[in-house]
């Protein structure tokens, strides 16, 4: 070794004394840059990086707030319900416990995977990641019978909203659901599996029947083991929501309705409080809470029917002659007529070349203001037109609150449409004729209305002008939207003659007298297509789907009681046969006690003159539209329609 | 002469010894802190601080041990003992006590220790007898013959498997032959072909290492696995900020986030309870104890003796710049402890003898040759 290393006489070098100051030196300065970096320059960050770690929020569940009718019934309550969660950490096996579930649930392999990746992501590995939002007890004993074999699978216990009448109020409370992606994104306070209203009610009023979730802060170790948990924010359960509805009254409309379609509105017209409001056919809420498959979905959807529709809100309809209560407020307010002057009826007027028809083939003879209300004389009501014109009756109808939404408290309500002669140029660069001023006299062509702005255009004729917000929620405080530009004169008037529309033997509404009340209505038939000559000669035979909506509006009071009854009945052919009885089954629960409904007609038995007016009724020759059909007005009639037909008794 | 001259005491580097008790006394009071565990209210801490104490008790006597013999008689050990180390090294893939996959151990009966512990400190005699002797600086011929000392045992270390301990072994030597100083053709040709050479050592490394060289490279790839330690450590220390959460109040380690917390990543808890303020107090302690070692090594009277300090200068050197600059997030992951505050007994056993070692150089330093 010395050989090799050593050289005699030479001393072993040191120059390493100087080397090892400067690496303590070196050392000093990189750690102490590092430490100021990270300590000071990052700390903040880091600091809250440890904050994360040691500090989880939980939330406490707020029970949603029940649904109760006015007289406290329970419509909408929370039930026990039992979901399947696995717990990522315990589990040895994904795969193999997917399987296994799937082979008890019977849910596809497929499905259940894709729902474990998605939500993979957002659930801690701790925490049970929910595969079956809902199991039945059949599920649960499985999985209760074997869970030693299958660690990682949690039965977690949670509430879900049950309807207690879910086909009877489906439409007006609608449904929940587990919030989606966007619901989360748009309110931080919503969190995975959280249920949120999706439709009617439970969506107008979600956010105060959701409440609010309490808030814990746990301080956890690494284990996700809680050390201390303190309490941010107790939860605040969802408010208690007493509707306007009255269930007794619901159920007897649905009964009422039942096998037809239609819709039926019970309004209070002094405070807008909607005492009932039934459309039929329609669906079960609970089936969207426990999670509809795509085949049930699609079937709702695609159902011919459309029982998702809310018909008393969504439905919208050509008014029919009920729209002559519209032409007689509007021309009694802006003095146009003098309710005693008379117009001669001969079952028909002219106008350039084409005639138009009124229902009653022999004509009404002479007719003032009243009697063309209780037959519901057509050839009154052209003339009215003609004389008011488009311009004037579009304003009156839209301050009476059509053509725009009600603002009722339920989601996408339609607004219908009063047309005006800027509309027709814009919509089919076409002119305003004074044939269609006459056709609008008696509610047809293009006007569309829903049944709750009829009801609610009844309350403004009888309440003293005043256009109320519809409500669903009882003691509300009434809110006046707008007011009808109608002198009491002309109130008092129409009122009249809507209880001699009752009240005379020969008045289309004769059929809903009820004693000791005072009642007065008024008829009417949408026209859905125009019939054909063919179709003209089958009479009452016509196929469903060609037969005219029928409408009856009105109202009843005795003492201070006073309530707006409006019934819609598509294909019910005559107002007062097919809506009529609609409507005498509200009134007698209303005011008589009843609960039953009255004796069924039989098809055909009334209005004899029906068929006649049909077959008489003239083709118009209007130039026909290109689309006639309006967006809003799905049931509005192919092209204006040139006559009423009405079924006296 | 007796082992043990009187007039040695007045020259007993008393400050070196101030300033290890001081780091001791600093490590066992972490480490009380780092053995916590809190469960709802209470906490729960495990005795490790204890068993360090009694280690360092142990090894105050081992330090004064290596006081009482001269230095130069170590000279003669030198080769025997390399001999031995690697007979024992030799014997360890087939006698060895496997514990938690490494085969590192072997078994007494009454005692079981870590050959590569061994291999240290005769590395550190072989290196320090070898360079010390006369001559110039270093040829390549030289250089390989010393290398290829430090590579055969630190090899044999490595396939353990126990990267620490063998890189150790390299590197100690490697700062030897720097002390010594080697030829500036092949300082600069060196300076040329290791950095060129260093990827090709990733062929040999096993996968977990490999991992902690990507996670080291970028902890957020897999905060969950290899970057776990390195995340959760920088978080440790970053979240002390300037005066930490306080003695015992660390959320880090006392809840487990951090791992190895009072072994390898001990002094990330400290950071965390001390914040900036106490880790540049214990930084300073560490480079005062390390330019202690340097004065010794610049002020011995002969130069084994100075190769002897200087060897152990390196062995500190390297563990407190691999071990704090893993914590710190500056080096991967590598199970290297520090000295006097990561938990572990032969390691403070061999830390305060090898501090003896230090002492006893230093205290000689005004003898005259007696020969």
């Amino acid at each position: 070794m010395k050989n090799l290393l050593s050289k005699p006489g030479q001393p072993a070098p040191r120059m390493g004394a100087g080397l090892l100051q400067f690496l303590v030196l070196a050392l000093f300065c990189l750690f102490a840059v590092r430490l100021w970096y990270l300590q000071i320059h990052l700390g903040p960050v880091f600091t809250e990086k440890s904050r994360n770690n040691q500090l989880r929020t939980e939330y406490i569940f707020a029970p949603r707030g029940f649904l109760r009718d006015r007289n406290g019934e329970l419509l909408a309550v929370n039930e026990p319900a039992f979901a399947l969660g696995l717990v990522r950490e315990d589990c040895d096996d994904i795969e193999a416990t997917l399987t296994k579930v799937s082979e008890w649930s019977g849910i596809p392999l497929e499905r259940l995977k894709e729902v474990y990746q998605r939500n993979k992501p957002k659930v801690k590995s701790f925490e049970p990641l929910t595969l079956v939002p809902d199991m039945d007890y059949d599920l649960i004993a499985k999985v209760e019978g074997s869970a030693v074999r299958w660690p990682g699978l949690e039965i977690i216990s949670r509430t879900r909203r049950k309807y207690n009448y879910g086909q009877l109020l489906a439409h007006i409370l609608g449904f929940v659901g587990e919030a989606n992606e966007a619901e989360m994104q748009a309110d931080a306070s919503l969190s995975l599996g959280d249920f949120v209203g999706k439709q009617g009610l439970e969506n107008k009023f979600d956010a105060r029947l959701r409440g609010a979730k309490g808030r814990r802060m746990i301080e956890v170790d690494v284990t996700g083991r809680r050390l201390s948990e303190e309490l941010q924010r107790e939860p605040k359960a969802g408010e208690e929501i007493f509707l306007s509805i009255d269930l007794s009254l619901q159920q007897l409309g649905h009964k009422a309705l039942e096998g037809k379609t239609g819709a039926v509105v019970v309004m209070d017209p002094d405070t807008g409080e909607i005492h009932a409001m039934v459309s039929e056919p329609s669906y079960d809420s609970n089936a969207f809470t426990a999670g509809l498959s795509a085949a049930q979905w699609a079937e709702l959807r695609d159902n011919p029917a459309h029982p998702l529709q809310n018909r008393a809100t969504q439905g919208v309809y050509p008014p029919g002659s009920v729209f002559k209560l519209v032409m007689a407020a509007d021309a009694l307010s802006e003095n146009a007529i003098d309710p005693s002057e008379t117009v001669q009826c001969a079952g028909e007027l002219a106008l350039g070349n084409h005639v138009f028809r009124c229902w009653k083939r022999g004509g009404h003879g002479t007719v003032n203001l009243q009697r063309a209300l209780v037959e519901s004389c057509d050839v009154y009501f052209y003339k009215l037109g003609a004389r008011l014109g488009v311009d004037r009756v579009s304003a009156f109808a839209k301050a009476a609150g059509f053509g725009t939404p009600t603002g009722v408290d339920l989601p996408h309500e339609k607004s219908g449409l009063i047309p005006s002669r800027e509309w027709k140029m814009k919509r089919y660069g076409v002119r305003w004729t004074k044939g269609e001023d006459l056709n609008l006299g008696i509610g047809q062509g293009y006007t569309g209305v829903t049944p709750l702005q009829v009801a609610r255009f009844i309350a403004a004729l009888i309440n003293g002008g005043k256009v109320m917000k519809p409500l669903l929620i009882r003691g509300e405080t009434p809110q006046q939207l707008a007011s009808l530009p109608m002198s009491a004169e002309a109130a008092a008037i129409v009122k009249r003659d809507m209880v001699a529309t009752v009240e005379d033997p020969r008045g289309t509404c004769h059929r809903i007298l009820t004693s000791g009340v005072l009642v007065g209505a008024k008829t009417g038939s949408a026209q859905v297509v125009r019939l054909t000559d063919e179709l003209k000669r089958m009479g009452d035979a016509v196929p469903y789907k060609y037969r005219d909506h029928a409408w009856m509006a009105g109202f009843a009071e005795r003492g201070n009681r006073r309530f707006v009854v409006v019934a819609l009945v598509e294909h019910g052919m005559h107002g007062a046969s097919g809506a009529g009885p609609v409507v005498k089954t509200m009134i007698d629960a209303l005011f008589m006690g009843k609960k039953e409904l009255p004796p069924q007609d039989t098809a055909g038995v009334e209005g004899p003159a029906s068929p006649a007016a049909r077959l008489n009724a003239v083709e118009t020759q209007f130039p026909e539209p290109a689309a006639a059909e309006t967006p809003e007005a799905q049931e509005a009639p192919e092209k204006p329609a040139p006559a009423d037909k009405e079924a006296p008794q | 002469m007796s082992p043990i001259d009187r007039r040695m005491f007045y020259h007993v580097n008393w400050p070196l010894i101030w300033i290890i008790g001081g780091l001791f006394l600093v490590g066992v009071l972490n480490l009380y802190s780092a053995s916590g565990v809190r469960l709802g209210d209470g906490m729960q801490v495990e005795n490790f601080y204890q068993k360090q104490l009694i280690w360092g008790l142990m090894g105050l006597l081992g330090m004064a041990a290596f006081m009482t013999f001269d230095y130069r008689r170590l000279s003669a050990v030198a080769w025997p003992l390399y001999a031995v180390t690697l007979i024992f090294l030799l014997a360890v893939p087939f006698a060895g006590k496997t514990i938690s996959g490494a085969r590192r151990w072997l078994d007494f009966g009454l005692f079981s220790f870590q050959p590569s512990e061994l291999a240290k400190f005769a590395v550190l005699l072989v290196g320090a007898r070898l360079l010390s002797e006369e001559g110039e600086r270093l040829g390549l011929k030289e250089l390989s013959f010393v290398l290829l000392l430090g590579f055969v045992p630190a090899l044999m270390i490595i396939k353990q498997p126990d990267l620490g301990t063998g890189m150790l072994v390299l590197l100690l030597l490697g700062g030897l032959v720097l002390y010594r100083g080697i030829k500036p053709w092949l300082f600069r040709t060196l300076c040329v072909v290791v950095p060129t050479l260093t990827p090709l050592l990733w062929f040999v490394l096993k996968d977990y290492q490999k991992r902690r060289i990507l996670a080291f490279l970028d902890p957020a790839t897999d905060p969950l696995g290899s970057g776990y330690h390195i995340l959760q450590s920088e978080i440790a220390v970053g979240s002390g900020r300037l005066f930490g959460k306080g003695f015992l109040a660390g959320t880090q380690s006392q809840l487990r986030f951090l791992p190895e917390k009072h072994t390898d990543f001990a002094v990330a808890v400290f950071g965390e309870e001390w914040g900036f303020f106490g880790m540049m107090v214990l930084l300073s302690l560490f480079c005062a104890f390390l330019y202690q070692i340097a004065s010794v090594a610049r002020d011995a009277k002969d130069p084994f003796g100075s190769y002897l300090a200087a060897g152990v200068f390196f062995y500190f050197f390297w563990q407190i710049l691999i071990n704090m600059g893993m914590v710190m997030g500056l080096m991967p992951v590598v199970g290297v402890p520090l000295p006097f505050v990561s938990y572990g007994g032969s390691a403070t056993l061999v830390n305060f003898g090898l501090v003896g070692l230090v002492l006893n150089v230093s205290m000689r330093r005004f003898l005259f040759k007696q020969t």
